[in-house]
């Protein structure tokens, strides 16, 4: 039996419930119909606002807080297959919350290395992303990432940014984290012009490529190492690695 | 002729280049409402060099202008024909920032050329401090290399404004200072760094993090000198970390260094580090891991298998019944493994099947664990043997047959 449900959290715990309710054994459970032939089953779930609810409801009420936060990080992971393993992760931890510790689970051992993973791209991204000042004095960063991390960005540069203004914007995903005076927060955006860069913008990113090249030390040179540790992938809006 | 500010950055980047040190970790600071920078506790880099270095710092002296005549450093006064700069302490504190709000950098890593003399030379550096601390609000992450010979006064102000402070052994022995760093002994390089100490334990606070170089490769120590240095430096906790700096010849006019040709000693300082993790994180004691027989780290070996093989009768360990600081003692086995093991055991007895589903690295711990008893089959027990198998690990054959290989025809019957 094949589930598809439509990507969306809500729609994942409605899935869930009907999992429970109709006792169905999934084998694999999909974002979207396929478009190749299967031969099992297919049930598509259609979101239903007072089942989620009540797993919802259920699910804080039953896992620790780091347990049901992890379930929310994992849905942050939208490039991944995570779903039948989030589903086994529920499913042992409404039994015994204890059980979810035992990496020898497959499934569990999963969860946890999706959710490092995560955390490894959040981190590498806290490095890596650029910002860029506009003419008003926002921060303006763009960004093209494998996970949905903008909210956890904003999160973290609310620290060290707070007294500034910037727009964290996921390319891809068409969202953005927001803070300025009014607004703290993610928003959708729908389309967008290139901003208008500050006078002083040029000179920094000049000022930042003239120390990148003057600190690397030419005979310790290694590529190889340098793509390990910042893959091409992250260079996109790195000017550093810009050819000039 | 004035120099522009490109110039300037590329000339004092890259006299500050060598310094290896360039973490920003290790301090928490939560940031305050209405201004600038944090600091992150596991440190951050922002872009990696050429080199493959981690970039986390704006790395630069305040001036490359030096009254000192260390034999080792590029920017020794007798090195007339190299081009000299200097920040302005404003010019660099608007940098940090600029850079800072565009996400380069976690902060500024500050040190300088002894210009007119070490106590001018501080103030200067204060300056910059004040500038970023008091006038921009920057919360972000300092760190100050202390002048040695500079006053206590100036020291104490520098420690109460930065993360983090150290000052450059460089050399592991007085006699090679004396040789190579006329103007430096070990007592005026460790001088300012207990000070900034006692400084800081005053206040009542945890002290402030420290930390220090050495150069290796520029004179005969051996790795054991080097070693017991820092383990005693760590013992005192007068450090945080102790950085190696495998010695890239930059003057060639000193017959008591190695010439320019020669390549710096990247292995061994490799291995420096392998070994100084083990003694902060795996509780060596510097004396397991040189000694007066192997005086050397192996250049083949990393230490915890070099020391394993020397203590084969440790091993084999049961992967199930020992503790956890026997797990630590595992070549091959880092601390994160040891906690998967320590967590997973809980729920069941583990054998290699399960360690491999962990994704533990087997590749040398194979040869020094069992599994519910069982030792693996390819390697029998003897140090020899495993340490061959560890430095050359037998290549899979792979067979292809062909039309002509009659070997293959005759026994099986088949083309």
């Amino acid at each position: 039996m094949i589930l598809v449900y439509d990507k969306s959290f809500e729609g994942f715990l409605t899935l869930v419930f009907k999992v429970y309710y109709e006792k169905l054994k999934p084998i694999r459970i999909l974002k979207e119909m396929p478009n190749e032939l299967f031969l099992d089953d297919f049930i598509v779930i259609e979101n239903n606002e007072e089942h989620s609810q009540k797993v919802l409801d259920a699910l804080k009420k039953k896992f620790s807080k780091d347990n049901f936060q992890r379930i929310l990080n994992i849905f942050m992971c939208d490039s991944k297959d995570f779903e039948l393993d989030l589903l086994n992760y529920i499913i042992i931890g409404f039994k015994n919350q204890k059980e979810l510790a035992n990496i020898n689970n497959s499934s569990l051992f999963n969860i946890l290395n999706i959710e490092k993973e995560l955390f490894r791209h959040i981190h590498k991204m806290e490095g890596f992303l650029r910002f860029e000042e506009l003419d008003d004095g926002t921060l303006y960063a763009k960004m093209q990432t494998k996970f949905n991390v903008a909210f956890f960005l904003g999160k973290h540069f609310f620290k060290r940014l707070n007294n500034q203004k910037y727009i964290i914007h996921d390319i891809n995903r068409k969202i953005a984290f927001i803070k300025n005076d009014n607004f703290l927060g993610i928003q959708n955006i729908a389309s967008y012009e290139e901003p208008k860069l500050s006078e002083d913008e040029e000179k920094f990113k000049k000022l930042w490529s003239q120390f990148f090249q003057s600190v690397s030390i030419e005979s310790r040179k290694n590529d190889r190492c340098q793509k390990n540790q910042v893959p091409l992938l992250y260079r996109t809006y790195m000017s550093e690695f810009y050819k000039r | 002729m004035k120099k522009d500010i490109y110039e300037k950055m590329d000339i004092l980047a890259n006299s500050a280049k060598y310094d290896v040190s360039c973490s920003s970790s290790g301090s928490d600071n939560n940031y305050k409402t209405g201004e600038l920078g944090a600091t992150h506790n596991s440190g951050i880099c922002h872009t990696f060099t050429a080199d493959g270095r981690c970039v986390s710092l704006l790395k630069v002296l305040l001036t490359n202008y030096c009254i000192y005549d260390c034999s080792y450093c590029v920017n020794r006064s007798s090195n007339s024909d190299i081009p000299r700069a200097a920040f302005s302490p404003r010019e660099l504190a608007d940098i940090t920032i600029n850079f800072y709000k565009r996400n380069y950098i976690e902060g500024l890593f500050l040190s300088s050329g002894i210009i007119s003399s070490e106590d001018h030379t501080m103030v200067m550096i204060l300056r910059t401090l004040k500038i970023l601390r008091h006038e921009y609000k920057f919360n972000g992450y300092i760190h100050v290399k202390l002048i040695p010979g500079s006053s206590n006064e100036l020291t104490e102000q520098i420690v109460n404004l930065a993360n983090r402070v150290s000052s450059n052994i460089e050399l592991p022995s007085d006699k090679s200072l004396k040789l190579l760093a006329p103007n430096k002994t070990k007592k005026s390089v460790l001088q300012p760094l207990k000070f900034a100490r006692d400084v800081s334990m005053e206040k009542g606070k945890k002290p402030i993090g420290m930390s220090t170089q050495l150069i290796v490769g520029a004179t005969p120590e051996s790795d054991k000198d080097i070693l017991k240095l820092s383990s005693a430096l760590y013992d005192k906790a007068l450090l945080k970390r102790v950085y190696y700096s495998a010695y890239i010849p930059v003057n060639d006019n000193n017959k008591n260094l190695p010439s320019t040709i020669t390549k710096p000693p990247l292995v061994r300082e490799h291995r420096l580090y392998q070994a100084d993790w083990l003694l902060r994180f795996y509780d060596f004691s510097y004396d397991e891991i040189v000694n007066d027989d192997n005086p050397n780290l192996d250049e083949e070996l990393d230490p915890k298998t070099f020391w394993a093989l020397n203590n084969m009768s440790y091993f084999p360990m049961e992967i199930n019944a020992v503790s956890k600081e026997e797990l630590l003692r595992i070549p091959g086995i880092g601390a994160r493994g040891v906690q998967k093991i320590i967590n997973a055991r809980r729920f069941k007895s583990l054998d290699f099947e399960d360690l491999k589903k962990l994704k533990i690295s087997l590749k040398r711990a194979k040869y020094f664990i069992t599994c519910k008893g069982k030792y693996q089959k390819e390697v029998p027990f003897y140090k020899d043997v495993i340490k061959t198998a560890i430095i050359e690990p037998k290549k899979k054959k792979i067979i292809t047959p062909n039309l002509f290989d009659l070997a293959y025809s005759n026994i099986t019957g088949e083309l």
